[in-house]
């Protein structure tokens, strides 16, 4: 195999990798932040209900919580998973990331003094202006070096959808090393994710000086 | 020791007691009553293990490739079935089996010891499996293994025998250790640099090995011998006597005779038309 053919080969499971990752985010930090807010919510069952989801996923390996997401349609009820791999893959790691995001949120949120609420009730503001136009911007730039850490984690965290056997760019560097008995496409592989943790980082440092206008 | 397949059911009642309790709750009987899943007619789903040389892996052109790729696309072509290919992981094919994303495992898939677990076609091709040791290790004969560190794939049947009792147990307890690898790719690359002085692996699959490194010998015994078939589900017995009837087919008109004369390490041990 030449290293064009290699690099055409892992580009496909590169696409795939961007494929989780980027729907991952897109489903999981929404998802985080209605997790957070639930998890203040007046009602005991739901606080309690988020509270063991939350425990669960963070207690467990998301490699196994990957395999539950598979073969558990099945195992429960019988379902032909035919079909099943990739929307599994993207659900077993939007539900994971949300309940790391949402502890972040939550810690951030926390973090505001009471003093804010205070002056925003006396200003007139009601719960949700104040959430929205007050406490949610401060908590934005607060959290933001905690969430780059998360995405760069979510980066590398993408080669474990070969638990599942999805082809993305770690499985075929696998397979690829195997069958041509190389070792080539782990040092692309490596590289792959280098360049794509530093795209990241970039991008999060730049937003993080967009949102940092009181200085 | 806990097998996956119980593994697997366990940790998905923990997650989805809740919803169980819930469904119970409701009054609704859908519980884990497994429906059994069965083949469509139409797709052929063909699971495989996509590191298994010359029987399916990437080939150069970065496609899937193999004998049993190959085979089982003409088949498919044959009877106007789709094919769909189904790479999986190794020690994960049965549970992708029982639950409908593949309809077989056909991947220089061993009968012996399985026999009662799939629903199996006509053996294909046969299988002998050897100890593989560096030309220069000094290790002649199956005795000479006494006190040396050997290694294995897990989940083969090379795996299963040094662990059987009536296979060649008694001849494992002899190593010094029984290295288990992942793949035989990683494996092979330890015994080139010496972290292990032997591998125990399936004859074609060493003699792949051997075309990519002359340094490398079989020794004269043999651990065991076996035959390759195509496993499926035990509902499947419709889609088994097609395959069996098509890959007869195939045979009589070539097909495979043509197929297998592209894969030299292997070619004498088919006996499909034989």
């Amino acid at each position: 195999m030449t290293l064009s053919t290699m690099l055409s080969t892992m580009a496909i499971g590169m696409l795939r990798t961007f494929g989780v990752f980027s729907l991952t985010l897109i489903g999981s930090l929404p998802l985080g932040m209605v997790v957070a807010l639930l998890k203040k919510s007046r009602f005991a069952v739901v606080r309690g209900f988020i509270s063991a989801y939350i425990s669960i996923i963070r207690g467990t390996p998301l490699m196994l919580q990957l395999l539950v997401w598979y073969f558990g349609p099945f195992y429960l009820f019988g379902m032909n998973i035919g079909g099943w791999r990739f929307p599994a893959v993207i659900l077993g790691f939007v539900l994971n990331y949300a309940a790391y995001f949402a502890e972040i949120y939550r810690g951030g949120i926390e973090s505001m003094p009471v003093g804010q609420y205070e002056a925003a009730e006396v200003l007139g503001y009601t719960h949700t202006q104040t959430f929205m136009r007050i406490i949610l911007p401060q908590v934005i730039k607060r959290i933001m070096p905690s969430i780059t850490n998360e995405v760069i984690t979510l980066v590398k965290d993408t080669s474990l959808a070969f638990t599942l056997a999805y082809q993305e760019v770690f499985s075929l560097a696998k397979q690829i090393s195997a069958s041509q008995t190389s070792f080539m496409p782990f040092v692309i592989a490596g590289v792959f994710y280098f360049v794509a943790n530093y795209a990241v980082e970039f991008a999060m440092s730049r937003i993080e000086k967009a949102l940092d206008y009181y200085k | 020791m806990l097998d996956r397949r119980d593994f697997l059911k366990g940790s998905a009642f923990l997650f989805a007691a809740p919803a169980i309790f819930g469904l119970a709750g409701c009054g609704s009987s859908s519980g884990s009553e497994a429906a059994a899943v069965t083949w469509d007619g139409k797709t052929f789903k063909h699971g495989f293990d996509l590191d298994y040389r010359p029987y399916s892996y990437l080939d150069d052109n970065g496609e899937i490739g193999g004998f049993d790729v190959e085979l089982a696309q003409a088949l498919c072509a044959m009877n106007g079935w789709e094919y769909v290919s189904v790479p999986f992981n190794w020690d994960a094919k049965d549970a992708e089996l029982t639950a409908g994303s593949c309809d077989c495992i056909w991947s220089g898939f061993t009968i012996n010891g399985r026999e009662d677990d799939y629903l199996w076609s006509n053996p294909y091709s046969d299988n002998t499996q050897m100890i593989m040791v560096k030309a220069d290790s000094g290790i002649a004969t199956l005795d000479d293994l006494a006190g040396k560190k050997v290694g294995v794939q897990t989940a083969t049947s090379a795996y299963d025998l040094l662990n059987d009792e009536e296979g060649q147990k008694a001849l494992a307890d002899t190593f010094a250790s029984l290295e288990v690898y992942d793949t035989y790719t990683t494996a092979i690359t330890d015994l080139k640099a010496g972290a292990v002085e032997a591998l125990a692996i399936d004859v074609t699959r060493a003699n792949e090995a051997i075309a990519n490194d002359s340094s490398l010998v079989l020794l004269g015994e043999a651990l065991g011998s076996e035959q390759y078939g195509i496993g499926f589900r035990k509902s499947d017995t419709e889609l088994r006597d097609l395959v069996n009837a098509g890959l007869e087919a195939l045979a009589a008109d070539g097909t495979v005779a043509t197929i297998a004369a592209k894969y030299p390490e292997i070619e004498e041990y088919i006996t499909l038309g034989k």
